[in-house]
């Protein structure tokens, strides 16, 4: 019996095509992926107690935010970058001292978050704030006055 | 002078390995790909310190004009129509897992009402953990920095 051997196929599998195929699949990857923001402050909010600990007016410092974004302590006009300086005699005097910001419903929630961070930052300036309390509206309405 | 190429070399790229690097990054894609459970667009406030988010933290989106979507963490974020929702999804989450951390995604420019709305839900909820998601702030090299009253 004849067997024809001229129609030879190459036993070789073409892979000179995956390259392009996986530059491909790299390029999908990277246009349908977004760059996910994956930071931020952290704020420990208070374990709900059935006798809060009442703290004087007059004891704490009070930061208010204003519509327009203008920061009031205790009751005095302050750039944010003078806070710290303000509030270091006092904590000097007694580090555990509250530090409240109460930011007006209507100011924009960038500026709370603005001098939250001056706050936290005052570690590294030499002005620990230990004690920084945001109360929401409910707590003012409920314990404010 | 005997100018004779001696040898002919072919001009081929090796584009053998091509495969194998375009494949390994592939896989290092695949690996480091996080899903991404709220894809709400908002202008985060920016800030100095920033703290790297636990994963798998349940997710509180406010955007600009106060709508808000929530999200356990563990699929894609809905929107829920009142900060009252934002208490019972926090509630059940809380409920199986106290330690749970929440990340809240708020636009800077939202009024601080709606903030306030969702930060209290969460104490209702006995949330221990809040993150204010945040960009990274760049100061100039003069070092002013954010200026007191004025905006950004």
């Amino acid at each position: 019996m004849k067997i024809d051997k001229r129609n030879k196929v190459s036993d070789e599998i073409p892979t000179s095509s995956m390259a392009d195929v996986a530059f491909l699949l790299i390029i999908y990857f990277m246009v349908t992926s977004t760059f996910a923001a994956t930071r931020g402050l952290d704020f420990a909010l208070p374990e709900q107690e059935d006798n809060p600990p009442m703290i004087e007016k007059e004891e704490s410092v009070l930061i208010e935010i204003q519509p327009s974004g203008q920061y009031v302590v205790d009751n005095q006009p302050m750039q944010l970058s003078d806070i710290l300086d303000y509030l270091k005699p006092k904590l000097e005097r007694n580090p555990l001292k509250p530090v409240i910001i109460r930011p007006d419903p209507a100011a924009p929630y960038g500026y709370m978050v603005d001098v939250f961070d001056e706050l936290r930052q005052g570690a590294e300036k030499g002005v620990e704030v230990k004690n920084i309390s945001i109360p929401t509206q409910r707590e003012i309405e409920a314990f404010w006055y | 002078m005997n100018l004779r190429a001696s040898k002919t070399q072919d001009a081929v790229i090796p584009t053998a390995s091509m495969a194998d690097v375009a494949f390994l990054l592939i896989i290092f894609f695949l690996v480091t790909f996080q899903i991404e459970v709220d894809k709400t667009q908002v202008e985060l406030p920016k800030t100095d310190i920033r703290l790297e988010v636990p994963e798998d933290s349940a997710y509180v989106s406010v955007t600009e004009s106060g709508f808000i979507r929530v999200s356990s963490g563990e699929e894609i974020s809905v929107q829920v129509p009142s900060a009252e929702e934002v208490f019972s999804m926090a509630s059940s989450v809380v409920a199986q897992d106290p330690g749970k951390a929440f990340v809240l995604k708020a636009d800077r420019n939202v009024p601080y009402r709606a903030v306030d709305e969702v930060i209290d839900a969460l104490k209702r909820a006995n949330v221990r953990n809040v993150y204010l998601l945040s960009q990274q702030e760049i100061r100039d090299s003069t070092g002013g920095g954010s200026s007191g009253g004025g905006g950004q």
